[in-house]
């Protein structure tokens, strides 16, 4: 039996899961890059909250170390690498150019995440799984999903960037739940991944920019089978 | 140490280009180091056919067959790659080049670092870490030429790799749950077969989908094929040799290995995703080669091709089939680089990558057109090719397990592939030139304008492509049987 | 049963009297965000002073529902505060007599009157505004059936009285993920019902981008007088019911404690979830632009969205 404040702090990891999802949510649906972007950053808040809620309930040091890693990355490291590489990109283009309209993505994010949501659910159903895990991994695969339909429905660079943070976010916060012990050097190695990668997409953004005059790189299509 | 100096020498060499005196020689500077790996790399073979197995750096490091195999064919490539940029890059930069080519060579050390990290990772997690390197540190090289088309290819490169590696992570994390739960502490390979008949099915099954599709995304199966042709055919020649030779086969390592966990799993069989994977590339690729306009997207198609072909070898579940398969792998990653480096000859005399701009090769630039032509008959499996044993081999073992109808599939989409090579290659290197005035001058390019670099190594890697049609050496069979084992007990 | 018509009664008295201070201490927490002063916050008992003591003035073309519409206005919320709990967790004696879905039904019916009464005006502002509001109307309804849906699948009933004791019963529902995700949603649909930023400018005078305030353009004196105090009823009731019933499930009075100043004491605390309440919409409202016609629906689609993954969440939990 679990004491009283263990399961509080796994109820409020549970509600912090719901408001994750509802960021992921937020970034199919927001028209404004800097939305997305702050919306990027309160999922990070609450990825590294969910973590740190399951290190105090579980004890287990690896996943409050996950939680000071990520915050340390996703909101202060990335953010300053953005700011650094495609500054003016986050705030001058004010409204994202996107292949569908926003209600026709928001219902295809509605099916996505429903559809991958389920399946891991019933995938679970044979096992004998932790409860937090089984709210953890549907929604970070819904979130995984919505990151993957953002970044195939938006045309601007940035804003498929900010997807893929958000994508490998719910990769992340399903990892937390199903693997609380992973070597430290392998979440110190993916943590500095994820500032990589940051990196090189900004610069490789910022070189678009400046040889083509343009970060709507879902309007290249010079290179398709004709 | 062996192991942990294979992964230095590449990084090491990596730092020292950047150094500004020493930037000048820095394409010798590459071209001693990747030496140096090769000759490492021949050492872990040595090692590994010795024992089975060699481990380094306190157990993080590890070597097996099908580890060994990729690491010396990266080295192989890496090497032969390192000698063509000499030539390549040089005649390149003249009129091409936007930057002075000075991140070329840090950066070609520290991708083919992260590509011999790949195999030599003990621990899962960190092998992820590897793979999805190799995309970040091999973007900007796909992109060098900064034109348009190169930047557009690198960033769909960037993108929808990560994202599937991102989506391969999952896997990752899911079987690495699975091996907790069977009891195992560890997380590499051994440990997660020995921990496979214990694992949940339920668990297994979405984890190797989310990797078939992440790390699928990266080698290219179709549907998630549609960055490759565009990558592989914009970046500069030496680099779609080392993408198309060994990077996809880095990727597919991976799923390969995957390969011996499920067959382990109680009531699974994974022979049939592999199977109808690999015939559905194979078959788009080919359909797909017979329209293009562009030879190095030929080539680009003829890899999602080849890797289909492997994953179907590896799908059939035979001992022979997972020895064909490595052999494949050999042959392909050989034969392919020489395509590329062929294909690179054409770029620097013609300036052209556009099949219709290129007819008439045969009289503009035989020194071009010559090793394009052998390498489109060695690719496409013409005997004395290696690709031509290891198809033969993979066929036969199809048909000793009794898969006829996978097996006619694969041998008619292996004919439509060898037809669309071969109309391609027959145009330009002996068709008629609509326009003469795109040539640059009026005399043909000659063997003397060629580098001798670039030469040097289509010489390189024509010596091992052709030798190993013709004869299987011993010890290269070792390995080979050592690799199919590890890809299925 | 004597005494819980009274507290029923009571409540009702609660609802009408501190609904206009609401409106004030909304407006003067607007003012102090834009660092202004602002008005007294009981600056809306005045005006309803002063309108109900001005003369009343009817177009000759409008019909009897022009003027009687203001009553249903104002009549609509009374009814609904019989139904939900205000004040105590246990029911009163009308608790039973409607559900969530009764309260939407009857403050349904107010809007319809109104609208009514706004093409009946003969005001050219009032059909447009009659129109964009059944707009917003056709876009939410979906949305609250689907809340409403959730609702009684976790608590197998609708009844305001029984949900709300749901969450305290079971601390693990009220944490549950599609329960953040059902009070978003709820909240996104109060925002567009009650004429709130991003769909509407409560506080706009541009008649031609109003949408709720024009139906009531036409009315003075007493008639203005019960459309200011049914709408600010309305708000009242709307924020009972999310606070109450879905968020905040405390600070009522209890089952335990039946006596008038357990119910007494249980006005303050309601106020104050109120008073919480109005500081998270004044940063709501201060912090978006009003959206374009056009894409309220994507407004109302994510409420939409949010609640249907609520729904799907709720539906596959194990």
């Amino acid at each position: 039996m679990q004491a009283p404040s263990t399961s509080l702090l796994l109820s409020i990891e549970a509600l912090a899961s719901g408001l994750f999802l509802l960021t992921a949510l937020g970034t199919v649906a927001a028209r404004q890059l800097l939305t997305c972007f702050h919306l990027f950053v309160w999922q990070s808040i609450l990825l590294s909250a969910s973590a740190a809620l399951l290190g105090l309930a579980l004890s287990s040091p690896h996943l409050l170390a996950v939680a000071a890693i990520t915050l340390a990355t996703k909101t202060m490291l990335i953010p300053w690498l953005l700011r650094k590489t495609v500054h003016d990109e986050v705030y001058r283009i004010r409204e994202i150019d996107q292949v569908l309209n926003i209600p026709t993505s928001l219902l295809l994010a509605l099916v996505l995440a429903g559809v991958g949501y389920v399946f891991f659910v019933e995938m679970l159903r044979g096992i004998a799984v932790p409860a937090y895990a089984l709210v953890n991994l549907p929604i970070g695969v819904a979130v995984l999903l919505l990151g993957a339909l953002t970044l195939t429905v938006r045309r601007e660079a940035v804003a498929q960037l900010l997807a893929l943070l958000v994508a490998e976010n719910g990769v992340f916060f399903a990892g937390i739940a199903i693997v609380p012990n992973l070597p430290a050097i392998a979440e110190l190695a993916a943590a500095v991944d994820v500032p990589v990668y940051t990196l090189v997409v900004g610069l490789l953004t910022r070189r678009i920019h400046s040889e083509l005059g343009t970060t709507m790189v879902g309007r290249l299509t010079a290179l398709r089978e004709d | 140490m062996l192991l942990a100096a294979i992964l230095l020498v590449p990084v090491c060499m990596s730092l020292v280009v950047l150094v500004s005196p020493l930037r000048r020689w820095a394409g010798w500077l590459t071209v001693l180091a990747m030496a140096a790996t090769l000759a490492l790399a021949a050492a872990a073979v040595q090692a590994t056919l010795g024992s089975g197995a060699v481990s380094g750096a306190a157990g993080w490091l590890v070597c097996d067959g099908l580890g060994a195999l990729i690491v010396v064919l990266v080295a192989f490539v890496a090497f032969t790659a390192a000698v063509y940029s000499n030539g390549y890059l040089r005649r390149r930069a003249s009129h091409a080049l936007s930057d002075d080519g000075g991140s070329y060579y840090p950066l070609f050390n520290i991708f083919v670092a992260s590509m011999l990290a790949v195999p030599l990772m003990a621990n899962v997690a960190l092998l992820w870490v590897a793979l999805e390197l190799t995309t970040l540190l091999s973007a900007f090289l796909v992109g060098f030429e900064s034109t348009p088309e190169a930047l557009e290819a690198a960033w769909k490169y960037a993108i929808l790799t990560t994202l599937g590696a991102i989506i391969a992570l999952l896997g990752v994390l899911i079987l690495y749950w699975g091996t907790r739960i069977a009891g195992e502490q560890a997380f590499t390979w051994n440990e997660l077969i020995a921990a496979a008949p214990a694992m949940p099915p339920s668990l297994v099954w979405p984890a190797f989908l989310l990797i078939l599709i992440g790390f699928g995304t990266k080698v290219g199966l179709v549907p998630m094929h549609t960055w490759l042709p565009d990558a592989h055919s914009q970046a500069p020649s030496p680099i779609c040799a080392l993408l198309s030779g060994v990077e996809v086969a880095t990727a597919l390592y991976v799923i390969l290995r995957l390969f011996a966990v499920l067959n382990r799993v109680p009531g699974s069989e994974a022979g049939p995703w592999f199977i109808v994977f690999g015939v559905l590339s194979v078959g788009v690729a080919t359909i797909l080669m017979v329209q293009v306009r562009d030879y190095k997207r030929m080539f680009a198609f003829s890899t999602v091709e080849h890797m289909g072909i492997i994953l179907l070898a590896v799908g059939i579940g035979s001992v022979d089939a997972r020895f064909a398969a490595a052999y494949q792998i050999t042959a392909h990653a050989l034969a392919k680089s020489f395509c590329f480096f062929a294909a690179g000859l054409i770029v620097l005399a013609l300036g052209e990558q556009r099949i219709a701009a290129v007819k008439g090769l045969g009289r503009r630039a035989p020194v071009a057109a010559v090793p394009f032509l052998a390498g489109a008959l060695a690719i496409t499996g013409m005997p004395p090719s290696a690709v031509f044993a290891s198809e033969l081999l993979i066929l036969k073992a199809g048909l000793a397990r009794g898969q006829y109808l996978v097996v006619g599939f694969l041998a008619l989409f292996i004919v439509i592939g060898f037809a669309a090579i071969m109309r391609h290659a027959t145009r330009m290197t002996f068709g008629k030139e609509v326009d003469m005035a795109e040539a640059p001058v009026g005399r043909p390019w000659s063997a003397g304008a060629a580098p001798a670099a670039c030469l040097t190594a289509l010489v390189i890697t024509a010596i091992p492509l052709v030798a190993l049609g013709l004869c299987m050496p011993a010890g290269l069979a070792g390995l080979l049987n050592l690799a199919g084992t590890a890809m299925g007990r | 049963m004597l005494v819980h018509i009274g507290y029923n009664l009571l409540q009702v008295a609660v609802v009408i009297g501190f609904a206009p201070l609401v409106e004030g201490v909304l407006a003067r927490l607007k003012e102090l965000v834009q660092s202004k002063r602002g008005p007294s916050i009981f600056q809306p008992y005045r005006d309803l002073a002063k309108l109900l003591c001005k003369d009343e003035i009817v177009s000759r073309r409008s019909s009897w529902i022009f003027r009687t519409a203001p009553y249903v206005a104002f009549t609509a919320p009374v009814f609904v505060a019989l139904l939900i709990p205000v004040l105590t967790r246990y029911p009163l004696f009308f608790a039973f007599m409607g559900d969530m879905l009764g309260v939407g039904f009857v403050l349904a019916f107010g809007g319809f009157f109104v609208a009514l009464a706004a093409v009946d005006s003969g005001n050219p502002y009032g059909p447009m505004g009659a129109s964009r509001t059944r707009m917003v109307g056709f876009l939410t309804e979906p949305v609250f059936l689907i809340v409403f849906m959730i609702i009684s699948l976790v608590a197998g009933s609708t009844i305001p009285y029984i949900v709300q004791s749901e969450w305290i019963r079971s601390p693990a529902a009220f944490f549950a993920p599609w329960h953040v995700l059902l009070v978003i949603a709820f909240l996104l649909l109060i925002l567009a019902e009650d004429g709130r930023l991003p769909v509407d400018s409560a506080s706009g005078h541009f008649e031609l981008a109003m949408i709720e305030k024009s139906k009531s353009l036409e009315y003075s004196g007493r008639g203005a007088a019960l459309m200011k105090w049914g709408g600010a009823m309305k708000l009242f009731v709307l924020m009972v019911v999310f606070l109450n019933v879905l968020v905040t499930p405390w600070g009522l009075a209890g089952p335990a404690d039946t006596s008038l100043a357990g119910v007494l004491l249980a006005v303050p605390l309601v106020l104050l979830k109120m008073l919480i309440f109005l500081v998270v919409l004044v940063v709501i409202e201060s912090s978006l632009a009003k959206l374009r016609l056009f894409r309220i629906s994507e407004f109302t689609g994510a409420a939409f969205v949010i609640a249907v993954v609520a729904m799907v969440s709720r539906l596959f939990a194990a």
